[in-house]
């Protein structure tokens, strides 16, 4: 039903890979948005570098395929031009946990109105599968031959306490699920993040461990703290929205109702509010 | 008296640079011509700072060091201007706070005591001081006050009041300034290129705070609802400048400014502008480097950095203004350029032209709307091969699918390796840059003053110093002024071959001889250089240029 989203470039993910799941979720969700009234034309994607990324020459959607961690910020631009887009960003966790880090807390902190969706892969499949923010201690990869040392951050919690409105987890052992994780996530009015638990067969092949230990949650958590509690759950690993609330958005805050793009003023207009400032108060 | 200079010196937190920018607008309410320079350093609280106004009847590109008038607040400003003074000039010296001074004491300290901001208040000081000296009545201060010092202004009143009677009892000097023909308005460099921006259709202006390029990012903050241009403030200069490009992508006309540090974290995005042709102007103001160097004062020593912005190969345009009212047509001229040829350009300044202010004539209506190649038709392509390198725009939302990529991709903007792609489309930006050449020779790509005498190549702010060098000298040359600096316009070069030429800049290594050597093989006779963070000084200038020209 999907494949007119697909674009014809030849798929190099290797066979297995979580990140199919996420591409078929994704095409799932444009078509339930498109059935909401969420026109594909609409839609504007972008992703930073690395597997996860290749999703942007597999789906026949416009945008702008960005650059390592910054796709974060590239959306923020689409959106503020143009509020009436709906705009989505396609994130490894070595590209929006670690490189693009500042931008996603800002986007958080701000309450831009743009969807993230983060590959979790727990490593950098790409180059050849080193350990990254999230991968576990004792991970070993080219760069941590004998494990890595360090303790990987919980980015649930990290967004949680950025002020993220709309924090969830999905699992593409969970297709349905993630799908509708999505569309819930595009269609909330402010930021929102999808942690999508990726197993890489390749480096990192997590499906053994996230077979057993997730679990779908019905309900988001009642309050922010709540929400850090279930992010924070290791015997189980909670999927879902985690936490979700109704905030003004970033772009309605500097302009109510004016679209930079829609609305551009003309150029006799600007140009006599130019004089104006020109001429001073005299 | 047609030339006449005011200094203005106190701590940071006295209102000092209030003090300068009101003389400036006294003196334009007389229809003369100003320039105001402000010296400050990067602290908010002590220290020196200071303003130069100097002001003509006739044309004036830069302030001179020495004055007619010295109002200093506090004694550390006394001792540093106390050379600054010309022959039958007038020194003003804050009497609680300065021993033994020369000149005329005025109980400053001991008059703004009793006002609630009582250090901030004392600028007003300077404003009443000149308003005396060149013959205004008190109530033509008070009038002054009110508009220029309009918050808390009882006590602002009261206190200029003060100073002015204790002025009249003291000071036995008084100086009769001619009246100039047109009260232009009086404009920083930031600002005249934010308003040149705004006029060739600006939406959206982006930037992180640093000086000297923070003021633009205040203008644009400042007037929001009036220009209708988005201000944003990210968490960084990498935000900045990856935001920059997304809003791009649906038609946003953007521009971004830093300085050296700056641009230096953008450099991956303008290389991704490059690789996108994404239409993204980057204002670089430059202060004296390297690392944080010194942050308020000027240098000219981002010239390479500027011209070599961005890994890999692509089409890039630096142009640099030469005056604060060419910062204006300058700046609205490149956001065009971007748009024409889809592909990044920096608007290189330095601090000098960025934040010292004159008087200027502007024309918003000969600035052109930033407009693009826009597609019609079917099937579109985002990166179509054409004769001229320049792939049709269309804009999201669109039934047609549009992707931008920073990887190498094919027409449609899909990733390729393929070596027969990569290489088409390597021409196709090289073909870009080419049409920009091509295309500059038909514009103004460099200004030339003069008609006569000895050839002096320079740019950037560095043209303000030398015009008036010249003028204050009386010496007959002619200055080259390259606007544009990427490409560089080599075909308007021929006539100077063969000449003694004598360069100007301000960078220790002579950043700009070195360019034209590598240019156009001007190897210059003389390079003059200044790299001790202050502007030339017209008259120092006019003594070295008569050195050289001998
Ligand atoms: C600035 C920069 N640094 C490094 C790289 C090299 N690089 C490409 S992808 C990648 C990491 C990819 O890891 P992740 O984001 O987790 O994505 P995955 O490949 O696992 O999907 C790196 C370091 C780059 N492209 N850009
Ligand atoms: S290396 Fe890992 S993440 Fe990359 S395609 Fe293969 S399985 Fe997927």
């Amino acid at each position: 039903m999907s494949e007119e989203l697909g674009t014809g470039a030849e798929n190099t993910w290797c066979l297995g890979c979580g990140d199919f799941g996420i591409l078929n979720s994704v095409k799932n969700a444009v078509k339930e948005l498109e059935e909401r009234g969420i026109e594909r034309k609409n839609l504007l994607i972008s992703a930073g570098i690395g597997c996860h990324a290749k999703i942007f020459d597999y789906l026949n959607l416009s945008g702008l395929y960005s650059i390592h961690g910054r796709e974060i910020a590239t959306i923020q631009g689409m959106k503020f031009a143009n509020p009436e887009l709906k705009v989505i960003g396609f994130g490894g966790d070595g590209d929006s946990y670690g490189e693009g880090l500042s931008h996603l807390i800002f986007a958080a902190k701000r309450n831009a109105d743009i969807t993230m969706i983060v590959h979790n892969n727990e490593n950098y499949a790409l180059t050849t599968g080193q350990m990254s923010p999230t991968s576990v201690e004792g991970f070993k990869g080219p760069s941590t031959p004998k494990g890595s040392i360090e303790e990987p951050i919980n980015p649930l919690l990290l967004m949680l306490s950025s002020g993220a409105s709309f924090v969830a987890r999905g699992y593409p052992g969970k297709m349905k699920h993630l799908t509708e994780l999505i569309v819930e996530a595009v269609e909330h009015e402010g930021f929102s993040l999808v942690d999508v638990l990726q197993p890489c067969v390749t480096f990192n092949d997590t499906y053994e461990r996230y077979n057993e230990s997730v679990e779908i949650i019905d309900e988001p958590a009642e309050t922010r703290f709540e929400a850090m509690e279930l992010a924070v759950e290791e015997d189980r690993v909670p999927i879902g929205v985690l936490f979700k609330e109704e905030k003004d958005v970033y772009h309605e805050k500097v302009y109510p109702e004016f679209n930079p793009v829609k609305d551009k003023i003309s150029k006799e207009d600007r140009l006599k509010r130019i004089e104006e400032l020109i001429k001073g108060d005299e | 008296m047609d030339r006449f200079t005011y200094i203005v010196g106190g701590k940071a937190g006295e209102g000092v640079k209030k003090a300068g920018s009101s003389a400036a607008n006294l003196f334009r309410k007389m229809g003369r011509k100003t320039f105001e320079l402000d010296d400050y350093q990067s602290l908010i609280r002590g220290g020196h700072n200071f303003s130069v106004v100097s002001s003509s009847t006739g044309d004036i590109y830069s302030h001179y060091m020495k004055a007619d008038l010295v109002v200093n607040l506090d004694g550390r400003s006394y001792k540093i201007h106390k050379d600054h003074l010309k022959e039958d000039g007038l020194m003003i010296y804050n009497s609680g706070d300065t021993e033994d001074g020369d000149g005329v004491g005025l109980p400053i300290d001991e008059l703004s005591k009793e006002y609630s901001k009582s250090d901030l208040i004392k600028g007003v000081a300077g404003i009443a001081v000149l308003s005396y000296v060149v013959g205004m009545s008190k109530d033509e201060l008070k009038k002054l006050v009110e508009k220029e010092y309009s918050r808390g202004v009882e006590e602002n009143i009261s206190f200029a009041e003060k100073i002015y009677d204790a002025a009249e009892e003291k000071i036995d000097k008084k100086f009769e300034l001619d009246e100039g023909e047109h009260s232009l308005p009086v404009f920083s460099g930031n600002q005249s290129l934010s308003l040149g921006a705004s006029a060739a259709g600006l939406d959206m202006y982006i930037g992180y705070p640093m000086t000297p390029a923070s003021s633009i990012l205040h203008f644009f903050a400042a007037n929001k609802d009036h220009l209708k241009v988005m201000p944003v403030h990210p968490e960084n200069e990498i935000g900045v400048a990856n935001m920059a490009i997304g809003a791009t992508m649906p038609g946003a006309r953007v521009m971004v400014g830093t300085s050296g540090g700056g641009m230096a974290l953008m450099e991956e995005a303008m290389s991704l502008a490059g690789m996108s042709e994404s239409p993204v102007l980057f204002v670089l103001a430059s202060r004296p480097g390297p690392s944080t160097g010194v942050p308020t004062y000027t240098e000219q020593a981002d010239l390479r950095f500027a011209l070599n912005q961005g890994h890999g190969d692509f089409p890039m345009i630096v142009a640099s203004p030469g005056s604060i009212e060419e910062s204006f047509y300058l700046t609205g001229e490149m956001l065009n350029m971007v748009w024409k040829y889809q592909t990044p350009g920096i608007l290189l300044t330095e601090k000098h032209l960025s934040e010292s202010s004159m008087t200027v004539d502007l024309d918003p209506s000969k600035v052109e709307w930033a407009s693009s190649k826009e597609f019609e038709g079917e099937d579109y392509k985002r990166y179509e091969v054409t004769e001229d390198g320049v792939s049709p725009l269309k804009f999201p939302p669109s039934e047609d699918v549009i992707k931008w990529n920073s990887y190498e991709s094919d027409e449609k903007g899909i990733t390729t390796e393929d070596p027969e792609i990569i290489t088409e489309m390597h021409d196709k930006r090289r073909t870009k840059d080419e049409t920009i050449m091509y295309d500059l020779k038909e514009i103004n790509t460099v200004n030339e003053f003069g008609e006569d005498g000895p050839v002096i190549f320079t740019y950037g702010s560095t043209t303000m110093s030398v015009r008036e060098a010249l003028k204050v000298g009386d010496i007959e040359a002619r200055v080259v002024q390259p606007v544009y600096l990427r490409p560089f316009p080599i075909w308007e070069m021929d006539e100077y071959m063969d000449e003694d030429v004598i360069v100007v800049e301000q960078s220790s290594t002579g950043q700009f001889a070195t360019l034209l050597r590598e240019k156009c093989r001007i190897v210059p006779k003389t390079v003059i250089r200044k790299y001790d963070g202050r502007p030339f000084e017209p008259e120092e200038l006019a003594e070295k240029l008569k050195e050289a020209i001998k």
